[in-house]
């Protein structure tokens, strides 16, 4: 039966998480006149469903609540339908896995919410170190967008940060540090090393009509009280107020490109109808992988898609403490960071630098289950020493742009109609190097505050929140997909709006990046369509 | 499978010590029928239910220890499930210094920043920038 033709729109995106809301919200604002339709393959959230309200709460972050959509699609039972709407990933050629939500809100449902900026020069890596490559405009372009973001997503934290530019005063102050931020400041503060209280996306109190947090701790299986910020509850409600129509279980199967023209894109809808979604402008912003995966299948000539795969490569150093600390409360990823070695000395051996980020503990069965051995009396007695007595410091390097890391397509449909997706990466030298050097400085700064035993995790393999770099921004259509406003070089009325975008990554998280950049790509839409 | 050998397997995984109950006493069980593979093979290994069960710990311990070698897919799934009960079980959480009520509504109390610690940070602010990228 041949798909039905819906009457055409002025946009239709493709994806309602952070880039996808961001997107939307800004130009229904700024084209209040235009047409916009988003899809989105999943469906809301339920927050009477998140499992921080339940005894078995801690179970759910292996299964159906796991970060990573190949752990939920293992964990799902008959058929009973999953909150996210997840395809399988082949992560067999890649040290991370990758994680991510598929549903309104995207990856902000099950996200941290750590929310710094990168940093001026990570906007210029070429010119200043010779390594990377610069991105279209600079940090003070997207300056005002960062701001707005910031507006729009309520930020906790403090302004005065000597790593940043300066930033406007935070909506919030910061959230409790905690015995354990504490004990790490102390150790910071022994070696005159810079820290700094984390820039969070997480109410530090009421704010915006959503609660404060009250660090109940499970952030990324949702937040049960909105205190974390997550688009569902940010940036869509004011898109859908402007105009946006979301269509949640909708499911892209391709962008329809006719004569080097984006025509609309082709869906399923909720009941399983193939259905043509007609549009002068078509905008995608699936993730990394989403993204890559549907532009990939639609035939999109562009020998840079699906390239230049980044996530933040990750290790952890954990340091045990006799004095005993917070256990696992709190956002997981917000206590503080160091950018003592953010930016680049060549005396360490590398270029470019890493973000050293103190981490809360994570809940007894997690721990547990990455103890060596996890089982018998050993295990006993390190869990006890472990549990409320431990430090986690996050070391994330700045990976590089390398061609041959990639997402591809395999020969295998999946049950979403779309064809398979696979990740090929291979961890750099560069990385390597970055990350051995960060565990150095993450073990001094445990032993300064006190720590009498340390272990390292050379690698953290369920770190892959990070997707970024496969539909490139750049100006040569032969190492990059898209163009400074996110249009393809190839098909110039579809765009991008995603952490696909990203050239290069700099060494701390992108959701503040990727929600900056998807309404700079809607404030240079809405110039031209306004 | 006999009760008295499921119950010496839960107990080598999980054998308790001074703080921390054994499994079966913090209420942990395998229903019958599950991870019926991985069990045979301890059987198997064990020369029997019976032996398994009545060995000495050491020699529970390298069986479960040669299983585990063999079979680790299957090993790591029947211990995913028997921790997931033991963590989740509110004697163990007791014992840890834990509560046992769900993470809402209540959540948790934590600490601002003291004041010795804002010292520290008023240090951190006085420093010249770190920042490069615009003259």
């Amino acid at each position: 039966m041949p798909a039905q033709r819906l009457d055409p729109v002025d946009v239709v995106v493709v994806g309602a998480g952070m880039g996808g809301a961001a997107f939307c919200a800004r130009l229904a604002e700024r084209a209040p006149r235009r047409r916009i339709v988003c899809l989105e393959r999943g469906g809301w959230v339920d927050t009477a469903a998140m499992p921080a309200w339940r005894r078995d709460s801690q179970r759910a972050t292996i299964n159906e609540w796991a970060s990573s959509p190949n752990m939920r699609l293992a964990a799902r039972k008959g058929d009973r339908p999953l909150f996210s709407a997840d395809y399988p990933i082949d992560d067999s050629g890649s040290p991370f896995k990758p994680l991510m939500w598929n549903g309104v809100g995207g990856s902000t449902i099950n996200w941290a919410a750590h929310f710094p900026r990168l940093h001026p020069s990570d906007f210029k890596t070429q010119t200043l170190d010779g390594v990377g490559d610069d991105w279209p405009f600079d940090y003070f372009d997207i300056e005002p967008y960062y701001d707005l973001n910031d507006a729009a997503m309520g930020v906790s934290g403090l302004a005065g940060d000597p790593a940043y530019p300066p930033k406007p005063p935070r909506a919030m102050p910061p959230l409790a540090l905690g015995r354990l931020g504490m004990t790490a400041a102390r150790g910071f503060d022994a070696l005159g090393w810079h820290w700094w209280p984390v820039d969070a996306a997480i109410n530090a109190v009421a704010h915006d009509g959503r609660a404060g947090c009250n660090y109940c701790g499970p952030c990324q299986q949702g937040c049960v009280n909105r205190a974390k910020a997550s688009v569902d509850v940010t940036y869509w409600p004011r898109a859908i107020a402007a105009g946006v129509e979301l269509r949640p279980h909708s499911i892209a199967q391709q962008v329809v490109i006719e004569g080097g023209r984006a025509t609309g894109v082709l869906y399923r809808d909720a009941d399983g109808n193939e259905v043509t979604q007609r549009a002068s402008t078509v905008v995608v912003a699936g993730n990394g992988i989403g993204t890559a995966r549907l532009l990939l299948a639609s035939g999109l000539a562009s020998p840079a898609l699906g390239r230049y795969l980044m996530f933040h490569p990750a290790a952890y150093a954990r340091g045990m403490f006799k004095q005993e600390l917070d256990g696992p409360v709190g956002p997981i990823g917000c206590a503080l960071y160091s950018h003592e070695f953010y930016e680049t000395d060549e005396r360490r051996g590398f270029k470019r630098g890493v973000h050293l980020q103190v981490t809360r503990e994570n809940i007894p069965l997690m721990q547990a289950l990455r103890l060596e051995p996890a089982w018998g009396r050993d295990a006993h007695r390190l869990l006890r020493e472990e549990f409320r007595h431990s430090i986690a410091v996050l070391v994330l390097a700045e990976d590089m742009p390398e061609a041959h890391n990639r997402v591809v397509l395999t020969d295998r449909p999946e049950a979403d109609g779309l064809p398979g997706v696979k990740l090929d990466y291979t961890l750099s030298e560069h990385s390597r190097r970055s990350l051995d050097f960060g565990l150095d400085r993450a073990e001094e700064m445990l032993r300064a505050a006190g720590a009498h035993r340390i272990l390292r995790l050379p690698l953290a393999p369920l770190t892959g929140w990070h997707l970024l770099g496969t539909a490139r921004m750049g100006r040569d259509p032969a190492t990059s997909v898209v163009d400074a406003g996110g249009r393809c070089h190839a098909v110039p009325n579809l765009l991008v709006a995603d952490g696909s975008l990203f050239p290069t990554v700099g060494a701390v998280n992108p959701g503040s990046t990727i929600g900056a950049l998807a309404l700079k790509v809607a404030e240079d839409l809405a110039k031209d369509i306004a | 499978m006999i009760p008295e050998f499921l119950a010496a397997v839960i107990d080598t995984l999980l054998p308790g010590d001074d703080v921390l109950p054994s499994g079966t006493a913090a209420g942990v069980a395998l229903a019958p029928g599950t991870h019926a593979p991985v069990l045979q093979a301890v059987r198997t290994e064990a020369g029997g239910m019976d032996a398994f069960a009545q060995a000495p710990e050491a020699a529970r311990v390298a069986v479960l220890q040669a299983v585990e070698r063999a079979h680790p897919e299957t090993f790591r799934a029947l211990l995913v499930a028997v921790l997931s009960d033991y963590y989740e079980a509110a004697l163990v959480l007791a014992a840890l210094g834990w509560r046992s009520d769900p993470p809402q509504p209540w959540g948790h109390a934590l600490p601002i920043m003291d004041s010795p610690t804002s010292e520290h940070l008023e240090r951190v602010r006085q420093r010249d920038r770190l920042w490069r990228g615009r003259c």
